[in-house]
Order: C-alpha cells, then structure tokens, then sequence
C-alpha cells in the first residue's frame, strides 16, 4: 500500500499549514530521513521530514496552497508499487487533488498484511528535535482523514445519546469536534440555550428568534466562570435573560471588532423645537422626548448611509431594506432587572408623532407584562439613552447583528465658542459602536456628519 | 498433592485498604515494604521462602532482602547461579510439591531466559493437571525503564506476559500498595507476577503499621475529577497525578484511576468514572501494539461506548528498542508532557 503524507499538527494552535516547496519531484526516489517540503504554520516554517523509503508517487497539494491539518498533501510508493498507478488511485481522500478514479490497488481494505515495524532510525528522531514528523501510520494507508470523507454526520456517542435524552435535533447542532465532530459540550450549549429562551419566553422577555439562532449556531461558548473571590456573600441565580445577556455581549466584545467615534451635538434648536411642539401637542396627549428627535435623525441618516443598515455575514455583507431602530429599555429592579430592546420598525418612515408613540408602548409593555418575540425583532441598529440619568458619556456594545450602536448622553448646558464668542450652549454627547468589518472610520465621521445635520437643524425632522 | 490446594491459608484472608486502616503509619520506602510483606509472610507461614540472585549474603542487588538472611537464614534465603532457567524451574517445582517461593529476579529483562518455565509450566500447571497442581509462587523484580540500562535491560515485560492465561499481574504504584498486594500475592495459589521499578525503590510513602491485605482486581481512585478518566499502573501512575495538577490549572479535572493489578482488571471501576467523564485516557509503558493498555482501551471502548465523547487515547513508551540517551529515554517513556498532550486532544482542548 502506498504511504499517505499527511499534514501535520506543528503546534496545539495550529489549524492548517501551508506548502511553501516541494523539494522533490513526482517521480524521484525518496528516502527516511530526506527533506520533502518546508510547510509554513501559523507560527514558522519547518522542513517535513520523511519516514519512509520508496518514490514520490503524487504530490497533491501544490505550493502556496493552505490545507487543514490531516489533510493528505502526498503519496509515497513503496517498493514494489508502481508509481503510475498510485498515482492514479491516489488524491480519494486528498485536498484538492485532481481525483481519479481509484485503481484497484488503493482500495481501503487492503488484503495484504500491511509492514507493521517501525523504522529502526526512529528513536533517534523521537526526540523533541524541529524535524517534523509526518502523520503517516503503517497501516492506516487508504483509510480516508476526517475533513474529506464528504458530508455525512459526525457526533461523538456521548453526544448522540445525550441529544436524544434531551430532545435536541442533532442535525441543528454545529459540531465544533475535528471535521464538524458534534461533540459534548455543542449539544450542552443547544441544551443550555434551549432552556434559556424557555425561561426567557416564560419571562415574556425573550430575544428574537433569529438572534438566538446567531447565538445557537455560532458555536460560541459559554462564557467561563470568571475567578470567585474567596469572600463573603450572597449568590444571585441567573436568569434565562441574564444568561442570554451574558453570552450574547459576551460574544459581541469578543467576535466583532468594535470601534468608537465620539461628537458633539449642540441641542439648543433641537430642544425649543421640542418644547415648542409640546406646548403646542399637549390637549391631544402627545409629549415628545429628545430621544424621539434622535431615532428618526438617526433612521434618516441611515436611510443615506445603508452601510449603517447592514450585518456582516461572513462571506457577504447583507445591506437591509428596512430600518428597524432597536432602543434599549432598563426594566425596573421588581421585574428582576435587565435590559431589551424594543425595537420601532420602518422607522426612516415614520412621523416623529409615531416613533413617540411606538417608543411609549414598548416602554410601557416591557415594564409591565413584557415585550413580545416580535416587539424585539429585527433591529438594524440600536440606540441606547443614558441621557436622562445625567451621564455625559459612554460607549455601547453593539448588539448583533447590527453593525453599529448609538451611545448618547444627556443635553447639558455649558460654555461653547459660537461665532468667536463664549456663550452658553446645550450640548449632547453621542458615541458610535462599529463594527469595522462593515464600516469604517471615515464612514461613521460621515453618518455622524449627517446626524448632526438632523439634529442641528431639527427641522429637517419634520419634513 | 490436593492439600496445596486446601491449605486454608488463602481462605479468609482479610482484605483492607490501607487509608481505612486508620491507626499509626510510618515514612519507609517502597524497598522496605516490600521486605516487611515478605517477612511477615514468612513468619506466618513456614513454606515461603526466597531465591534469587544476591538474595542473601548480598542483601539482594537492590537491597530488598536486606536482613532476611541473618533472620531466616539459609535455609530459606537462598542464593542462586546466575540461571534465571534454573532457579525459576526449580521454584515452580518447590512450588507444586507444596512450598510458596518467592522467586526474584534481579530484573524482569533477565526472566527472558526463563520464559519456558515462567510461561509454559507455571500458568498452565493447574489447567494440565486436571485441577490436581497449581502453583502458587510468586515471581518479582524491577520492571521498565531503570535509568540509562540500555534495550535489553529495560523491559516491560507486561505487554509480553499478561498475554498468558493463568497468570495475576500485580504492578503497584506506592509502598502502601507494595505491602498490602506482595501479602496477597505470597498468599494467592496461583502464580503471580509481580512488578517493582528500580526508579520507586527509594520512593517513600505513608504504610500503616498493622496488618492489612489489598485484593487483586480492585483499583484505586488516586484523585476525583470530572473532565477525564486516567488510567495506569505502576510507575507512570506518578506521572499521571503530576499531569493532573497541571491540567487542574488550566481547567480540565481528571479522575486518576491506578488499576494496581491489570490482571485481573478492574473494570467496574473504570466503567464508572468514564460514564461520568466521557472521556479516558490511558497510560502504559509498555509498547504500543497488543499491549495492556490497548487491551484496556478495546474494553472501555466496548463497554462505555455510547458515554464517550472521542475515542480513547493511549500513551505509551514509543514504539523503539529502549533508548540509552537519558534524554530520548525520558522523551521515550510515557511522561507528564505526553499525558498532559493527550488528555488535551481527548477533551478537545488542543
């Protein structure tokens, strides 16, 4: 049976490796102990020594490609073999290989004994020395690798049986394991989040569907324990919210690369504006807030700048057609604390009479008897108000996934150099969260621009 | 003949583990438990005696008959050529006219040269004489890697030897143990191979100070933990509490299990923690290929296959002729750098 060379595992981080030369040719006699290529991990590139003897039968992974660990890059005839047709009935379970058909001499149950010896030169190339030692076992020639066999299902037993007892789909579980391997702790993340929107819907609070579902398939872990003082204390359970809280931010921070963009704003029109409306509104019950003004500025900047209105999404960027302003709501300490996020649909087209509106009903039912699935979905950005608690500055965490998050802070009057001259003025502090595989910085300089065009000449809003 | 079978001295033994001992221990080296079983031994029961090269006027070669020749005197410590053939014919042949020897070998390397009557005659003695002989002899003497001792002086010889039906391999890990299974062994009626290292030898550890016997096929849960099973024996056990409290650091527990005697083999025990880690690894420092520790991976496999979250990883020395660098020895041998490797790939920490 021909030897398979496989790629090997150079370091514990190490995922995939790279062929940078072959220093052998298809064809050429090849010994124990000769230098066939140097391949380049993560870290460094290293020669890839050879244990065998015999020829070079098929490289089948050319310089320069990156392949995953395990993957088989060549194929070594022994003596006896005939170069051709290993060649011929090789690449099966190889990377990219040109896959012929296979000959009959490569078929993976092999009824020759295979040679079970060790190489006698080995112990001396046991030691932790920078020679790598290539994956190839005697024996286990023709026996495809895990990544290659094609599409079928892998679960560990422990998993299989667990997702039965559990009632979990298997099949909607990603496997995190080598080669797609469903293994424990995914069907303990799909147990664990299966009964964190149970709790969270029982709550009536619960995240939308389609943000669980980021959560559920990402493959994301749980966030680990964080070290426990040895102190006394009381402990507080988790909620199905918090928990969801926990990991959904967690996985924010840690998976998006997040960027802030701070400016100022001079509130001063934006605010006679408003007291003038509300003077004006108030026999028919309408009292408009500063964060009113600031969903519909922000909706109609997006609808100018429609990377504001996106989600990365791996291969792509998906642009929306809608735009859903998501605005974070605290809920009150009796209800167990948290935070949602009500979220005003369309609203680039909505009057600032409406988005008032919608804002106070969402308020009012998250306090109450809670928002529904369909109250919290579908937000293509977010606004989160700390205004009114008098904080001048801060900085969110963007809430997938959105591209983007709007800190603002309170209107305060203080002194500003208007035309030359130090006067009195109402400003408001307001910070971008991006994410800067979809919008860069001068892009977000740009929607700022625009916003502070809204919210300086506030009228705009009205028309 | 049959009253070797019906001694009585083997009916009631009574089995204790020593930590349930309670009561006064003392710091004495695993050499030191290994003369107090023997000696004990000999004080209680007139037909056990000891042969083997050094044994006597030397001390033994390792000083682990030290003092019994000036106590029991020739008669029963007996000095023997250098013909491992030899001394353990003889032994065997003590054996089934009704004496209980103690057969040392200086190591297991040499009882090579002994492979017929350890193998052929011992083993098979109760099964070829219809149940009329058995042979109740223990053999013992260092095994494995003893530090820079070349190949042929290094042998695992379990790999070879737990391959025959009718033997007990006995391979402890602390001087606790050494006393507690060598009492048993002496007085066990079938022959029991038994497994010292050369490097414990020095090795000092708490032993009670009464009585007290460890039965065969009962394994010891050396430390809890809930993230992977290791199993050993002998020597490489001490490697694997060190590499638990390494792995312990960066968040993975393991429940180290030291089997004691691989046969028989205590299966319950490991079947048990692995249906609660779902996860083994086992460390052997035989060689690989028709090893015990494979023959313990098939059985964990078998019956924890629907608890296992990946398939069982093995360590063991590499699969070369004993280095005699001390480094590639050390880089051959199973070690903590290796079981810290593969208990990291087993629960997907790599």
């Amino acid at each position: 049976m021909p030897i398979e060379l496989t790629m090997p595992r150079l370091s514990d981080t190490m995922e995939a490796g790279t062929v940078i030369k072959w220093n052998v040719k298809e064809g050429d006699a090849v010994r124990s102990g000769s230098v066939l290529a140097d391949i380049e991990t993560d870290k460094a590139t290293m020669e890839m020594q050879c244990f065998d003897d015999g020829k070079l039968a098929a490289i089948l992974v050319e310089p320069g490609k990156q392949v995953k660990v395990g993957t088989t890059i060549a194929l070594i005839a022994l003596e006896g073999e005939d170069v051709a047709s290993v060649k011929a009935g090789g690449g099966k379970s190889g990377g990219g290989a040109t896959a012929a058909a296979p000959a009959p001499a490569a078929k993976p149950a092999p009824a020759a004994p295979a040679p079970v010896a060790a190489p006698v030169a080995a112990p001396v190339a046991a030691a932790a020395t920078p020679v790598v030692q290539t994956e190839t076992r005697h024996g286990m020639e023709g026996f495809p690798s895990l990544e290659d066999d094609g599409p079928r299902m892998r679960v560990s037993p422990v998993a299989r049986r667990m997702a039965e007892e559990q009632g979990v789909d298997i099949r909607t579980v990603k496997g995190t394991g080598p080669g797609g391997r469903v293994i424990k702790r995914d069907v303990e993340l799909a147990i664990e989040n299966k009964a964190s929107m149970k709790t969270a819907s029982a709550a009536a609070a619960t995240i939308s569907p389609s943000q669980a579902l980021a959560v559920s398939t990402g493959g994301v872990q749980t966030p680990s324990a964080p070290l426990a003082l040895a102190l006394p204390g009381r402990d507080v359970a988790l909620t199905g919210m918090r928990q969801t809280i926990a990991r959904r931010l967690v996985e924010s921070k840690t998976t998006i690369p997040h960027y802030q963009v701070t400016m100022k704003f001079d509130m001063d029109r934006l605010i006679d504006l408003r007291q003038s409306y509300n003077e004006k509104l108030k026999s028919s019950g309408v009292k408009l807030s500063v964060n009113d003004f600031l969903v519909r500025a922000c909706a109609l900047a997006m609808a100018e700048h429609p990377y504001f209105n996106a989600s990365f999404a791996g291969d792509h960027i998906r642009i929306h057609e809608t735009v859903n302003i998501g605005v974070a709501i605290s809920l009150p300490e009796e209800k167990g604390g948290g935070l949602v996020v009500g979220v005003i649909k369309d609203a680039d087209h909505k009057s600032l009479r409406q988005i008032s509106a919608d804002t106070k009903t969402l308020a009012e039912k998250a306090r109450t008897k809670g928002l529904s699935v369909q109250d919290m979905s579908d937000a293509t950005f977010t606004i989160s108000n700390l205004g009114m608690f008098g904080v001048e500055h801060f900085t969110a965490i963007i809430n997938p996934p959105n591209s983007a998050i709007l800190a603002c802070g309170a209107a305060v009057q203080q002194p500003v150099v208007r035309d030359g001259q130090l006067v009195v003025g109402t400003q408001m502090q307001a910070t971008l969260s991006l994410d800067h595989r979809v919008i860069d910085g001068a892009m977000a300089a740009q929607y700022l621009a625009s916003l502070k065009e809204f919210i300086e000449e506030p009228e705009t809003l009205v028309v | 003949m049959t009253a070797v079978l019906s001694s009585g001295v083997m009916s009631n033994p009574v089995f204790r583990e020593p930590e349930t001992l309670g009561g006064p221990t003392r710091e004495i080296e695993f050499r030191d438990a290994i003369r107090e079983a023997m000696s004990e031994e000999m004080r209680r029961d007139k037909r056990v005696f000891l042969l083997g090269e050094e044994v006597a006027q030397y001390d033994g070669a390792y000083k682990v008959s030290k003092g019994m020749l000036a106590e029991f005197g020739e008669r029963r410590i007996i000095d023997t050529p250098i013909s491992e053939s030899g001394f353990a014919g003889m032994a065997i042949g003590a054996a089934m006219i009704g004496l209980r020897p103690i057969c040392e070998f200086m190591s297991w390397s040499f009882s090579l040269v002994a492979a017929d009557p350890i193998l052929n005659n011992a083993p098979k003695m109760l099964y070829m004489s219809g149940g009329q002989w058995g042979c109740p002899i223990v053999f013992r003497g260092n095994d494995g890697a003893g530090g820079q001792l070349g190949s042929t002086h290094s042998w695992c010889v379990e790999g070879l030897y737990s391959n025959v039906p009718g033997v007990k391999i006995v391979i402890p890990s602390c001087p606790a143990d050494a006393k507690g299974l060598m009492k048993t062994a002496i007085r066990d009626d079938d022959p029991v191979f038994f497994l010292e290292s050369e490097r414990m030898l020095g090795n000092k550890g708490h032993v009670p100070e009464g009585e007290y016997l460890i039965p065969f096929g009962h394994a010891a849960v050396r430390r809890r933990g809930t993230d992977c099973t290791l199993c050993s024996w002998g020597r490489p056990v001490n490697f694997c509490l060190e590499a638990a409290e390494i792995l312990a650091k960066e968040g993975i527990s393991c429940e180290v299990i030291d089997l004691r005697t691989i046969r028989p083999l205590d299966m319950p025990t490991v079947i048990q923690s692995v249906r609660k880690t779902n996860c083994a690894v086992v460390v052997d420092q035989s060689w690989s290929f028709s090893s015990p520790g494979g023959e313990l991976a098939a059985l964990i496999h078998k019956h924890c296959f629907d608890d296992l979250d990946n398939f069982v990883y093995r360590v063991h020395s590499d699969d070369v002729p004993t280095p005699y660098s001390s480094k590639l020895e050390q880089e051959y041998l199973p070690n903590v750098r290796k079981i810290c490797e593969a208990v990291r790939a087993a629960t997907y920490r790599a």
